[in-house]
């Protein structure tokens, strides 16, 4: 099947035109910390954009695995930006509509914000999950760790001056 | 001045399709002419003997002839009027087969008004010739090679055997480079020093050759034939002559201990030291940095050679040629932080693992782990450490690092059949002859090969872990290894600016010194008489280190064995009254021809008349002897005094590139429109914007500058400097109100015929849209006009 030709295009635009020099090297991949969780590697993932396999190159959860810690960027010996191509990818994913994960959880965040002027990490993951439930098992996991340590709190404080904070936030929104 | 002209038909090739008639009486009438005749054949012995008649009968003291290209004939047609009597440079051709009856054969009429405008500014052009003498100046039959590795060695044993004698200037104490510390050398794996030994002895007992050891060359005078050349020999504190090189008597003594820099620091060495036991000079030398003065090796010496007190000696030379080949330096592994050279002691380089297998080395070939001393089991080899990696700036392949890795790796299998060794890489690249069966012979030989370029190395409780991706097999993986080779590239020598400063040498943005033609001139430098050998202009092996070092001793021979050199006398020469020494010109010359002293000077030597510096300089004082800014002027007059067509183009071409592109065009009968008039300059850098505008100014519809590809200028940047003028120039047309379009500047590369006939055909589609010149000017002013009356 031929590729997406558009879609590499676009890829090029947002993320640079040196992504059509790279080597194929493992050197992005093996420099990044959550390598092992990501399917395809990060390497894997910028051949499958220079193929234009849009549908494999934007389904997937290497894209919300990255941590920006920009690594990759700074090994890469052609000078590719394999960060740059992250993002470039989740960025094609919301403007296609789908949702991505990193600005749902944006969502929440500032609704919470808005509406409580805190974070509940609780009621925020939840509603996280409740959307994107494939990480249910691992996060139950890690709560159990963090409650018994106080790092995490049940109820949703709140604080004083909600409707200052409201204000600005909706006032942002409507920018 | 009476000025013959002869109008040639090359059989029908011209007369098939201009009218002969017709231009012999348009030449007969322009001012100066005496006789214009038309000729069956000019270049043939009938129709030179005619013009060789009418120069003795007629006093013609200058020819044109109008026939095929001066790239063809002008040797043929200077000759015969010198036989006549008349200086060879007294002649000029208009150019009516190649560019014009061939690439018009379809508009006879209108081909036969352009050839009378290529006659008669073939004509004007003729009325400002000067008789030029070439010049012969004696030149030094001595070459100074800088740089005693192999490439250095081959240059000069040449050169001394044929003849010429050699000062080989070495920096280090010892000649033989990397190479004499190598161990066994692919693709054959012999031994490396034992190849290399005999020849440096060699030179040490040339009599044609003088070795200046622990020497630096500070100063370069004077031009192709002639350069004087100053320098120091250091003071090795050690009397050359009195030392035996026993090295055992004062190095035992020496109380003073340091890492050997000839062992890459893997082993240690005295403060008086040898290099290496096979060193050429065999002579001690005191390293003053390490030193301490204890003078116990004044003492110890039975021959009483060391001398603490010995001063550096100047030196003086005179040669007539240079060949630079003074190397490479190892990548700085340390520059790679992730892998831990330097912090790590089991990383080492490809380097260290030369000196650890050499027999003589400091481990006296054993393949240790610099931590514990013990043999190395589990051996990794990492590829492309410093090469082919942007992000330390290196994007070239350093070329040898597989083939080094690949060598050493069978070395070490072939010592200790049980060791385990990979080598990481990202590709193999074992392209020269035997080199792929080499890389088989490694596979058989059971070494692992990984493609992944290995991310970083952790070193844990004494271990190192190799973390990277298996991108066969899209593994991640972390591997444990004992010892870990970095196989570093190649970088140019980090002082090498100093020589190449001195010599006006330029460099590729890789670093290397940059040759003349990267296909057809590879040892030649752009600075006449001197040339680049080995790795100085790029990583390579041995055997091409060897052949370039050969091949830069077979130019200078060339260039100096008659002891003159003939000038070609189209230099370019100051004004001095005119000169206001603000130097533009020393900058661009792309020869280093030029001086300001008071006023500035051009070496004619070195000046190839490229004619930049013509243009480039604000006070026009600088002129050239052929293609002088009169001739040139006289020809644009001449193509803009009867406007015969529009829209009417007058063009420069580059005598090497885009003048040959359209002779191409022409010998494959490639058909285009006749608008333009092409004027023949040695570099598109010889185009003075007052060229241009004078062009403009009288009517000419646009202006065309075609030079060589851009990178392929054969001086050196010219077509860059043509493009900045043009850019320049195309500002100032826009704010007079013309249209910058007007002037197009075009690269073409002489095999590129089609590209010149598309380049002009759509240059003139261009200039049809645009209108005659003046026309926006004219709406311009018809939109004022608008403008004030719409005013209340
Ligand atoms: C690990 C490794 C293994 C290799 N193994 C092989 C192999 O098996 N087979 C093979 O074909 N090639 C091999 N090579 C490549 C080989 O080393 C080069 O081809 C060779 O050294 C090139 O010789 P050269 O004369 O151009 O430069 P160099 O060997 O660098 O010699 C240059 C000389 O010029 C001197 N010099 C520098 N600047 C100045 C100055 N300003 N004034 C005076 N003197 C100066 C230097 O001191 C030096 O002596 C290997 C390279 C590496 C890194
Ligand atoms: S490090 Fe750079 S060249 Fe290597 S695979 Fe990743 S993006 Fe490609
Ligand atoms: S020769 Fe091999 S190791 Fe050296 S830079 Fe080229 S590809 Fe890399």
């Amino acid at each position: 099947m031929p590729g997406d030709e558009p879609f590499k295009q676009e890829v090029l635009r947002l993320a640079g035109p040196e992504v059509l020099t790279c080597i194929q090297c493992g050197t992005c991949s093996a420099s990044c910390p959550t390598a092992n969780l990501m399917n395809p590697s990060i390497r894997r993932l910028i051949k499958l954009c220079l193929e234009g396999k849009k549908e494999e190159a934007l389904h997937n959860e290497t894209l919300w695995l990255c941590t920006s810690c920009l690594l990759c960027t700074v090994r890469c010996p052609r000078g590719i930006r394999p960060k740059a191509v992250v993002s470039a990818l989740k960025d094609i994913a919301e403007r296609t509509g789908l949702q991505g994960k990193d600005a749902a959880y944006e969502k929440f965040f500032l609704e919470q914000i808005k509406d409580y002027g805190r974070i509940a990490e609780l009621a925020l993951t939840a509603k996280f999950l409740l959307v994107f439930p494939q990480g249910v098992v691992q996060s139950m996991q890690m709560g159990l760790e963090l409650l018994p340590r106080g790092k995490i709190g049940l109820e949703i404080e709140k604080i004083k001056g909600r409707d200052e904070v409201k204000r600005i936030i909706e006032e942002l929104w409507k920018e | 001045m009476p000025i013959g002209v002869y109008v040639c038909h090359c059989g029908l090739n011209i007369a098939g399709v201009l009218n002969m008639e017709e231009l012999k009486s348009f030449a007969e009438k322009l001012p100066d002419v005496a006789v214009a005749r038309d000729l069956q054949f000019s270049c043939s012995d009938v129709g030179q003997e005619q013009i060789q008649n009418d120069i003795a009968q007629l006093k013609l003291d200058r020819v044109v002839v109008a026939a095929c290209s001066p790239r063809l004939h002008e040797p043929t047609f200077r000759r015969a009027i010198a036989k006549a009597g008349l200086n060879p440079y007294m002649l000029e051709m208009a150019n009516i087969r190649e560019q014009c009856s061939w690439v018009h054969m379809e508009q006879p009429a209108m081909a036969t008004e352009k050839a009378k405008d290529l006659i008669a500014m073939a004509v004007a052009k003729a009325t400002l010739l000067r008789p030029l003498e070439p010049e012969s100046i004696p030149v030094s039959k001595n070459v100074l090679v800088v740089g005693g590795g192999v490439a250095g060695i081959a240059a000069a044993l040449d050169l001394g055997d044929c003849g010429l004698h050699v000062f080989l200037v070495e920096r280090r104490p010892t000649i033989g480079g990397y190479m004499a510390l190598l161990t066994d050398v692919f693709p054959t794996n012999d031994c490396s020093i034992c190849v290399l030994g005999p020849k440096m002895s060699e030179v040490y007992n040339h009599p044609d050759i003088t070795l200046i050891t622990y020497a630096e060359v500070l100063g370069v005078e004077g031009s192709v034939g002639n350069f004087t050349v100053s320098g120091v020999r250091k003071a090795r504190y050690v009397d050359e002559k009195l030392c035996k090189g026993c090295i055992s008597e004062c190095a035992d003594v020496c109380p003073v201990e340091v890492p050997s820099e000839y062992d890459f620091a893997i082993g240690k060495r005295k403060a008086i030291y040898i290099p290496y036991p096979q060193a050429v000079p065999l002579v001690a030398c005191v390293d003053p940095k390490a030193c301490i003065g204890c003078a116990r090796c004044v003492e110890a010496c039975p021959a009483h050679a060391v001398k603490l007190d010995q001063e550096p000696q100047d030196f003086k030379l005179n040669v007539g040629a240079i060949i630079v080949a003074t190397g490479w330096q190892p990548f700085d592994a340390t520059r790679k932080e992730e892998y831990g050279f330097g912090r790590y002691r089991d990383v080492i380089t490809t380097l260290q693992m030369e000196r650890m297998l050499n027999a003589s080395g400091p481990t006296k070939g054993e393949v240790v782990r610099p931590s514990t001393g013990k043999i190395a089991e589990r051996v990794a080899f990492l590829q492309c450490v410093g090469s082919r990696d942007s992000s330390v700036g290196n994007l070239y392949c350093s070329r040898i690092c597989c083939m080094a890795s690949l060598k050493n790796a069978q070395l070490v299998k072939e010592k200790y059949p049980q060791t385990d060794i990979t080598i990481y890489y990202i590709d193999i690249r074992a392209c020269g002859e035997g080199y792929e069966e080499f890389y088989v012979r490694a596979q058989k030989l059971g070494i692992n090969f990984v493609r992944s370029r290995v991310s970083c190395i952790e070193e844990v409780e004494g271990e190192l872990f190799l973390i990277f991706e298996d991108t066969q097999t899209g593994e991640m993986k972390r591997v444990k290894h004992d010892l870990a080779v970095l196989s570093v590239g190649l970088e140019p020598d980090s002082k090498a600016d100093v020589l190449g400063n001195l010599l006006g040498l330029s460099r590729r943005p890789d670093g290397f010194f940059e040759i003349a033609h990267p296909k057809m001139r590879p040892v030649e430098a752009h600075i006449d008489g001197v040339f680049i050998a080995g790795c100085a202009s790029g990583p390579k092996e041995i055997p091409i280190s060897i052949a370039q070092g050969s091949a830069a001793a077979a130019k200078a021979v060339k260039l100096l064995h008659k002891g003159v050199l003939e000038l070609e006398p189209t230099s370019a020469y100051v004004d001095p009254e005119k000169c206001i020494k603000c130097k533009l010109c020393v900058d661009i010359c792309p020869k280093k021809a030029i001086a300001v002293k008071s006023p500035a000077y051009v070496d004619e030597a070195a000046c190839k008349g490229c004619g930049s510096c013509a243009a480039a300089c604000p006070v026009d004082a600088i002129n050239m002897r052929f293609f002088s800014d009169e001739q040139i002027m006289a020809q644009v007059r001449a193509a803009t005094e009867v406007k015969r067509e529009f829209p009417l183009i007058v063009a420069f071409l580059c005598n090497w590139c885009s003048y040959g592109a359209a002779d191409l065009a022409g010998t494959a009968r490639i058909q285009y429109p006749t608008n333009a008039r092409n004027i023949r300059v040695m570099c598109s850098a010889r185009v003075d914007p007052s060229f241009i505008l004078e062009a403009l100014s009288r009517g000419a519809d646009g202006v065309l500058i075609a030079g060589c590809r851009i990178g392929e200028c054969h001086y050196r940047d010219g077509n860059y400097q043509a493009l900045q003028r043009v850019n320049v120039l195309k500002g100032v047309l826009e704010k007079i109100g013309l249209d910058p379009g007007r002037v197009k500047i075009v690269w073409c590369a002489a095999s590129e015929g089609e590209i010149y006939a598309k380049d002009l055909r759509d240059f003139i589609g261009e200039l049809k849209a645009m209108g005659p010149i003046g026309t926006e000017l004219k709406k311009e002013r018809a939109e004022e006009k608008n403008g004030e009356t719409a005013l209340p």
